[in-house]
């Protein structure tokens, strides 16, 4: 059991990294602090689906025409985080304006505070 | 930011960023990289440039309608060369089968309509860093 | 003419790139943007001739291998699917150019229909592609454009609610994209079609991870589609965005997740895999809690979009104990009860619009006598709402004779009682605002029979709205039949 563990910390890290990003995006009140959790999350799916397509002494897969029985990793898992990142950046980008109009709204970034005064007060 | 070595410095990495960015665009078709990582160099220049001369030059060099269109521009030509395949030989994005050349295996000019559709992203990339920067501190210099 | 999917999916994206450059003139926009969605119902219509006539059909991008490229499945539901979701936006479009002049500024206008055009562009990339990943991308695009049309109306607690929509939204999708990791350790495909091939020689090999991956999934689904404890995004929501973009929301997008995860479950995983994790009793149990919980907490509330918003939850509820049935009656009475609940919530959202439209009112205690001052819209209302409850003749009845026939059918009497409890929750809160509205008297103004201080732009999709909800309530086989037709696609 825990030699196969050993034999993938890739499996640990990324659930590691997902339970830390959940946990700060739930407990924390600070609205900057849960999209930072967020992208913790996404870091955390990045790493799982990359490694899933690392082959071990596999190169990166170029081909070259003369060089033949090369052992190349498994190109579409990176090609499919790097979809995911755009998304990653548009989230963060998005939100992020959004906190700068919450912070003007309200003059904090307390969620529990913002939940407070909901209301309109004009 | 009114600080002499920021700007000279900048004023000298600037060009030196643009250019690895455009190279990463025109080689996205043999490397790693291509129209996303290439845009967003040659767009986090323009940031740079925005963050460290200030909102009004950056407004100066590229106008918000200007980069807004540029913006449509980018997509629109990726639907365009999609529309190209779907006319001639009736599936969206074709690449061979609708006559692009493939050129020779690993130079600068192959792969058919790749680079063309990566031109079309690292466009739209770019211009999309650009006008959210310039849309973020435009509403933060409102009050 | 093999081209229409194409055509419908990138038609909104073309107009939504085009808008942001079109001349700032509100006539000009909007019948730019009521053009294309014409358009859009015309090809939408004549695809759906063409499936129905011809077949089912897969259109695969670039002429690559279906394996490689990216690939569109368009099956009679799907097609079905499309153009009920093209036509009813088109009605609710119609609507919203009068609505948005009261709820937007004039210069918001054209980024508002560039987001519906989004909206519209992810909804139906979603329903055609047959690429797992292709899904994920469309409805990354879907829940950043669903909050963006949230927080268009500057207003303090709409911010608040996108906020919270958008951080739950973004956990859901990343439990989605970490399911996808897990399934493709075990397939290496991203064709739903050889995913499942792969998934059924397999399963026994890698149950651990099919379970996750099955998890993952269906809880990231359910954070989006709203299945019952993971609602609590949804009032907030949808009861603050503008009246026709909650009537989107409510009506369409949370649909949209729910055909996904019918395509996950049924169409990649197979009923026997999911039967023997038995993924279906989850399924089963939440969507009763959310039935009788959602009409409970709407019981309690005093705005009338928010009483809408807690209504949806409880509906929702039916469509996954549906699903969850993993039988062809109950998929097809959970496929019913998404087109009448999207036509009754729809026409609901829109007269509940019309009255915050023209009376400035959302409380539910200012409502006495509305009926008379608004005929039409409260008849809209009463109509929706009693569909709601359940009342035969109008297209809710229907689908809860379907869900019921298919709960005895699989010898689940239990639930048969919880859809009963739950039918008479709804109209504890539908009822009284029937009667306050038609029954009791403004303290201010006699009730005296007026026309309804609505544009006609109102009125009338409203109306169409309300006369789709009685046509399919007295004929559903409309509907069941190209249900029926499309049911071996899935099993």
């Amino acid at each position: 059991m825990i030699e196969a563990l050993l034999k993938h910390t890739n499996y640990l890290g990324a659930i590691a990294l997902f339970i830390i990003g959940l946990y700060t995006v739930l407990t924390h009140n600070n609205v900057l602090k849960k999209v930072i959790g967020i992208n913790i999350m996404e870091t955390s799916v990045f790493l799982f689906f990359v490694s899933i397509g690392m082959i071990q002494f596999g190169r990166a897969p170029i081909i070259k025409l003369n060089e033949t029985d090369i052992i190349y990793v498994n190109p579409l898992p990176s090609a499919l985080i790097l979809t995911g990142i755009v998304v990653a950046v548009s989230i963060t980008a998005y939100s992020i304006s959004l906190i700068i109009q919450l912070y003007r709204e309200f003059g904090t970034l307390d969620l529990d505070k913002m939940l407070e005064n909901k209301e309109e007060q004009e | 930011m009114n600080d002499l070595i920021v700007k000279l410095i900048s004023r000298l990495l600037i060009p030196f960023i643009q250019l690895y960015g455009i190279y990463i665009i025109l080689h996205g078709h043999l490397s790693f990289g291509g129209g996303f990582s290439g845009g967003a160099l040659v767009g986090s220049s323009l940031m740079l440039y925005a963050i460290i001369f200030g909102l009004k030059e950056s407004e100066k060099k590229l106008p918000h309608s200007v980069s807004q269109f540029i913006e449509s521009f980018g997509v629109l030509a990726y639907i365009i060369i999609g529309f190209i395949g779907m006319i001639l030989v009736g599936s969206f994005l074709s690449n061979k089968s609708a006559g692009f050349s493939l050129g020779e295996f690993g130079t600068l000019f192959s792969a058919g309509m790749i680079p063309l559709l990566t031109l079309a992203i690292g466009i739209k990339v770019a211009s999309t860093m650009i006008t959210l920067l310039q849309r973020l501190l435009k509403e933060d210099s409102h009050d | 003419m093999k081209q229409f999917p194409v055509l419908i999916v990138l038609l909104p994206l073309f107009s939504a790139l085009i808008i942001p450059l079109l001349p700032k003139k509100k006539r000009f926009l909007f019948g730019f943007v009521s053009v294309m969605f014409g358009l859009l119902f015309i090809l939408s219509i004549l695809s759906y001739l063409n499936v129905i006539n011809d077949g089912s059909f897969r259109y695969v991008f670039g002429n690559y291998l279906a394996m490689v490229g990216i690939e569109f499945l368009i099956d009679p539901l799907i097609a079905l699917l499309v153009l009920f979701v093209s036509g009813l936006s088109f009605l609710i479009i119609i609507y919203s150019f009068s609505d948005i002049q009261h709820e937007l500024k004039e210069h918001q206008y054209a980024y508002y229909y560039c987001l519906i055009m989004l909206l519209m562009f992810s909804m139906l990339g979603m329903l055609y592609t047959n690429d797992i990943f292709n899904t994920y991308v469309f409805m990354e695009i879907l829940s950043i454009v669903s909050t963006a049309i949230i927080s268009i109306k500057h207003k303090r607690s709409n911010f608040l609610a996108s906020f919270r929509y958008l951080m739950l939204s973004s956990i859901g999708s990343l439990t989605i994209l970490m399911g996808l990791a897990f399934l493709y350790m075990v397939t290496g495909q991203l064709n739903m079609d050889s995913m499942s091939l792969v998934i059924s020689n397999v399963w026994t090999l890698y149950p651990t991870n099919l379970v996750l991956a099955i998890g993952f999934i269906l809880i990231g689904l359910a954070i989006k589609s709203a299945m019952f404890p993971l609602h609590i995004w949804l009032p907030d929501a949808h009861s603050s965005a503008p009246s026709p973009s909650s009537a989107f929301l409510s009506s369409l997008v949370v649909k949209i997740y729910i055909v996904v995860l019918i395509k996950v479950i049924y169409r990649i995983f197979g009923i026997e895999i999911i039967a023997s994790l038995r993924i279906d009793d989850f399924i089963l149990i939440m969507a009763s809690l959310g039935m009788i919980f959602g009409s409970i907490f709407a019981i309690g509330q005093k705005d009338i979009k928010r009483l809408l918003a807690y209504s949806s939850v409880a509906q929702i509820g039916y469509i996954f104990l549906g699903i969850g049935l993993l039988t062809p009656l109950g998929l097809a009475a959970g496929l019913f009860h998404i087109f009448s609940h999207a036509l009754m919530k729809s026409a609901l959202f829109l007269s509940a619009g019309s009255i915050i439209f023209s009376t400035n009112k959302r409380k539910l205690i200012d409502l006495d006598g509305i009926g008379f001052k608004m005929p039409i819209t409260m008849i809209t209302f009463s109509i929706a709402a009693l569909g709601m409850i359940g009342i035969p003749g109008i297209s809710g009845f229907m689908s809860k004779i379907y869900l019921g026939l298919a709960l005895i059918a699989d010898k689940h009497p239990i639930f048969l009682s919880l859809i009963l409890l739950s039918s008479f929750l709804n109209a504890i809160y539908y009822m009284p605002i029937l009667i306050s509205s038609f029954l009791k008297e403004d303290v201010l103004v006699k009730n005296t029979l007026q026309k309804d201080p609505l544009p006609l732009t109102m009125i009338i999709p409203m109306v169409i709205i309300t006369l789709s909800v009685l046509l399919i309530g007295l004929y559903p086989q409309i509907i069941m039949d190209v249900i029926e037709l499309a049911l071996p696609y899935y099993f």
